[in-house]
């Protein structure tokens, strides 16, 4: 005769796919993983370092870089400039004039975009952890 | 330099703090040792610019 385990011993197994899809909707839109799991300064501090740091960065007309890049610094600075999520996809709408490299705030502005990609890089990994119960 | 600590400083403290308060203070004094430290390097750097 089978034996059944007491209701109070039927823990619900965590869906595997739930950190996923935080972490994905995390890097399409800065903060909204944290959103997601209710952590609300982390979503409000994120979204704001991200969109700061992209917005000052489409202001002094600095370099995005794409997939053609052929040189491996090109690479990597495209890989920190998606990292931003959705103000990467709509950096062509929001940067008309193109970079300006002839001065140094098109260097700060390059550097800034980056800095926005990596810093939400930073907010999936946080949130990514939070939704596996790893971290507070 | 000052927007860019700023910012950083901010996601900072969102993930190695969890209450407003400790957030706050450990945003500020994030954003002082950037500045402190990216003006003290400058300076340091200034000789070999000439």
């Amino acid at each position: 005769m089978a034996t059944h385990a007491p209701l109070s011993e039927v823990r619900e197994k965590p869906n595997p796919a739930i950190p996923v899809v935080v972490a994905i909707a995390a890097w399409i839109v800065p903060g909204l993983g944290h959103l997601l799991l209710r952590r609300w300064g982390r979503a409000i501090g994120f979204f704001v370092a991200t969109a700061g740091l992209a917005l000052a960065g489409y202001a002094l007309r600095g370099e995005i870089f794409s997939h053609h890049s052929t040189d491996p610094f090109g690479a990597l600075g495209f890989i920190a400039d998606l990292g931003s999520g959705v103000f990467y996809f709509v950096s062509h709408l929001v940067e008309t004039a193109g970079p300006d490299l002839s001065r140094a705030s098109g260097d700060y502005g390059t550097r800034m975009l980056a800095a926005a990609g990596i810093v939400n890089l930073l907010g999936v990994i946080d949130a990514f952890g939070i939704a596996r119960g790893r971290r507070g | 330099m000052v927007i860019f600590a700023l910012l950083v400083s901010v996601a900072f403290a969102c993930v190695g703090r969890h209450t407003a308060a400790t957030r706050i203070k450990y945003a500020l004094l994030s954003f002082l040792l950037f500045l402190a430290i990216g003006i003290g390097v400058a300076w340091l750097m200034y000789p070999l610019s000439r």
